[in-house]
């Protein structure tokens, strides 16, 4: 195979993976809908929500990290593996960017703002996250806008780490420069010993790692199917044009 | 096990309703129903789940044998 697009083996490790997460997450779910809770006014049952909007974020920030680390890595070394890896994990980490957002919106629009009507909130994380999700989304347009496969892969890997630099700043900075609803807006590191009841606790870690291990599954699938798209494609532009069959 | 409730009396007649609304809870209703009836949730819940796992294991066998072919030409 094309040293530039070798993979590792997918093997018996990995379908144990695959089962692990499949254990794992089903384990959370049952924890998470019918484990104990803080029954707190506003949010009521919808704590549990902690479980399944929170990890969305984890996902975000570590698959863009990942996106931004293979672009690097196709910066340096200029194997295409590395531009397939990058496209994958943006992938993944818009997706989940967007799930936390509409889940944000769902969330707060029953809870804090019942009765108010307000599906978009003055919430500034939110508000900053949109604009983080346009910069992101814009890599995916660039992608598409290219055509020659190392001109993609070199715009898309600079356009990746510039996208990836903005994202602390505009989803942890600045929205803990305002009052917020989210932990953390006093200036306090969020998930300290207030901010989460101890019966909460290991559930939300638990489905964090879950969701993290779930994401590099799906991660992982993008990249072997796209690698196998692109041998494809190469088999068919290296095999010899079919014979003039005059009939 | 009652009778359910025919619920076109409480319209009429509130107490009549109110008897016959009592139910014994028996078998798989009695966990399903207890906690604000979120065992359901769950039950949904984890019915999309295994849909969606089905779906991502199938996957990984479809791109195994992609790949096999491929190794092989």
């Amino acid at each position: 195979m094309d040293r530039d697009l070798a993979l590792p083996r997918y093997g018996l490790a990995y379908r144990l993976f695959g089962v692990v997460v499949a254990v794992w997450m089903t384990v959370v779910l049952v924890l998470g809908i019918l484990g104990p809770i803080t029954n707190l006014p506003i949010l009521e049952h919808t704590a549990r929500n902690l479980y399944f909007h929170v990890p969305m974020w984890f996902v975000l920030y570590a698959f863009a990290l990942v996106g931004a680390w293979h672009a690097g890595r196709y910066l340096a070394s200029g194997r295409a593996v590395h531009d397939v890896r990058s496209e994958a994990a943006w992938t993944v980490s818009t997706v989940a960017g967007v799930i936390a957002l509409v889940t944000g919106v769902v969330w707060s629009r029953f809870t804090w703002y019942q009765g108010t009507g307000l599906w978009w909130s003055p919430e500034p994380r939110p508000n900053m996250v949109a604009v983080q999700l346009l910069i992101s989304g814009a890599y995916f347009i660039l992608r598409g806008q290219l055509d020659r496969p190392r001109q993609r892969a070199r715009l898309s890997a600079v356009y990746a780490l510039f996208a990836t630099t903005t994202m602390p700043f505009l989803t942890y900075v600045l929205p803990r420069r305002q009052a917020s609803l989210h932990p953390g807006a006093e200036g306090n590191p969020a998930f300290s010993e207030m901010d989460i009841a101890p019966e909460m606790r290991w559930v939300f870690y638990a489905a964090s790692v879950g969701f993290l291990m779930l994401g590099w599954w799906l991660y992982t699938q993008r990249t072997r199917a796209r690698v196998a798209e692109i041998r494809l494609e190469d088999a068919e532009a290296d095999a010899p044009a079919p014979a003039v069959v005059i009939a | 096990m009652l009778q359910p409730a025919d619920t076109t009396i409480a319209l009429y007649d509130t107490a009549a309703a109110q008897a016959t609304t009592v139910q014994r809870v028996e078998g798989i209703e009695r966990p399903m129903l207890a906690e604000d009836k979120l065992p359901v949730v769950l039950a949904v819940v984890l019915i999309v789940w295994l849909g969606l796992l089905i779906l991502l294991f199938r996957t990984d066998r479809r791109l195994a044998r992609i790949e096999r072919r491929l190794d092989a030409d």
